[in-house]
């Protein structure tokens, strides 16, 4: 009997714990998310501003250089551009983030700043494409800051936390 | 031969249009699409197609009609979505398009933009809050130009020559073909190295840098070029025997065409100008003819369909 007991105790804290260390690496994984867009944005901006590649290819190639999961954001979006549907960079991209939301640790916050860009991407001339990525960048920078703060007391949090919150569920049921 | 009106509109033309524009334009039956010159979208106005003199409203299920009112309304968002088909939803890439006023898209045909015209210093800044898209579908009508030939040539080389007519009468489409026969070489004389100053895209269709029109093996095109400066840097540059261009006409295009001839090459242009009477009324007109520039002067109409040739006069 206190063998099952024992047993039981071990998978409740290694079961908290765990989930508490993912929470860990996904605080981690959303600062490093942030870091890939801007770095990814800036690479866009650069084939839109000095190169004026159609919009996307601009797309297609800054996938290309992007990791997953960003990635599916701007590789999914010019799939999507590319078949001259007569859709819009804002329905490509909101699409597009659909398919990343699940598959990303970004917070509503990120997703809403990606979401703002798409109405005017594409849709205006070089200086004013210049203004925008200036501003996202700007603003995702500030999520940068945020997540990397958070980062710094929430992976503790969230590690020690799992385990500790394990512990008290094992003392509450004995 | 290149490719016949119903492949244009489907390869060409029908995939830029928006969605809904592109579902009526499947109905239509392809056979009215063999004289198809234009197609007009404006905002909260009837889709129009121009054929020849006519002109005809397009209802939803893809019918003709002579009662406009019978037409498919166009509405704003017909406007914005063929809009970011024709500039692959990348305007920035088309500023300078936008500020000349209309995009060339693949097939060289134009896509005229109206709008709300932003000026900056007293010149176009760009168009915005666009109302009205007009497509014009370039053709190439391979040896229309044959029966001029022989009055363009004099001992086996091309004399200066200005064709004349009223806008839509068919100058483009022959001095695409003459630049396509002279290039190659015809009948009436040995093949010429040949330079197009395509200032408005027309001649050479050039759509990101390629020419989209035959023009032929010894034809250089410089794009969207302003004339005067086009001719110099051509007779600089690339050593022509004959320079062709469109709608000549401002001041400086006289001095550039004076050292074109002084050069001893050849120039073959266009005007706007119902006939020589006429054309004599156009100050700058009237001073390119009488600087002996030209050769040969062609007068066309559009009495027997574009390009009927109304009268031809040689000063040699």
């Amino acid at each position: 009997m206190i063998w099952i007991k024992t047993l039981g105790i071990v998978f409740i804290i290694a079961g908290f714990g765990s989930y508490g260390l993912m929470g860990a690496r996904r605080i981690e994984k959303r600062v490093e998310q942030i870091k890939n867009i801007r770095m990814a944005l800036g690479f866009l901006e650069k084939e839109i501003t000095y190169l004026q590649t159609p919009l996307y290819l601009a797309l297609k190639k800054t996938a290309l250089l992007t990791a997953q999961p960003v990635k599916i954001l701007f590789g999914e979006s010019s799939r999507l551009l590319q078949d001259r549907q007569g859709i819009t960079v804002g329905e490509a991209w909101e699409k597009a983030l659909q398919k990343l939301k699940p598959a990303c640790d970004l917070n509503q916050d990120d997703l809403e700043i990606l979401k703002a860009v798409a109405n005017q991407m594409g849709s205006s001339g070089i200086k004013e494409q210049i203004k925008l990525f200036q501003l996202i960048q700007e603003e995702l920078q500030i999520q940068e800051e945020n997540a990397r703060d958070q980062m710094e007391s929430g992976r503790k949090l969230w590690s020690y936390g799992g385990f500790i919150l394990g512990t008290m569920v094992v003392l509450l049921l004995l | 031969m290149g490719l016949s009106s119903q492949e244009i509109m489907y390869r060409t033309i029908i995939p830029f249009l928006a969605p809904v524009i592109k579902d009526i334009f499947m109905q239509i039956n392809p056979d009215n699409f063999n004289y198809l010159e234009e197609i007009r979208l404006r905002c909260a106005q009837p889709l129009l197609l121009k054929t020849g003199a006519q002109e005809w409203a397009v209802n939803r299920q893809g019918g003709l009609e002579k009662n406009l009112a019978a037409g498919y309304v166009v509405c704003e968002e017909d406007i914005f979505r063929t809009l970011i088909s024709i500039s692959d939803n990348s305007l920035y890439a088309f500023e300078e398009e936008i500020r000349r006023g209309f995009i060339t898209i693949p097939g060289g045909h134009r896509v005229g933009l109206a709008g709300q015209v932003l000026m900056a210093g007293g010149e176009v800044k760009t168009i915005k809050d666009f109302s009205s898209l007009s497509f014009r579908i370039a053709r190439e009508v391979k040896d229309c130009s044959l029966p001029l030939l022989r009055h363009i040539y004099q001992h086996n080389m091309p004399g200066s020559t200005l064709l004349i007519s009223a806008p839509r009468c068919g100058k483009t489409t022959i001095l695409r073909d003459l630049a396509r026969n002279i290039s190659a070489g015809n009948h009436w004389g040995p093949a010429c190295t040949l330079s197009v100053i395509d200032e408005r895209s027309e001649l050479a269709g050039s759509y990101r840098g390629r020419v989209q029109m035959d023009l032929g093996p010894r034809t250089d095109v410089l794009d969207a070029c302003p004339k005067a400066l086009g001719m110099m840097m051509a007779i600089r540059a690339l050593g022509p025997q004959v320079i062709i261009t469109d709608e000549i006409g401002r001041q400086e295009d006289i001095a550039a065409l004076q050292e074109c001839i002084n050069a001893g090459v050849t120039v073959i242009a266009s005007a706007h100008a119902r006939d020589l009477s006429e054309a004599r009324k156009r100050p700058m007109l009237q001073e390119i003819l009488a600087c002996g520039a030209f050769q040969t002067l062609i007068t066309l109409s559009r009495r027997q369909g574009p390009g009927t040739v109304e009268e031809i006069i040689r000063w040699d």
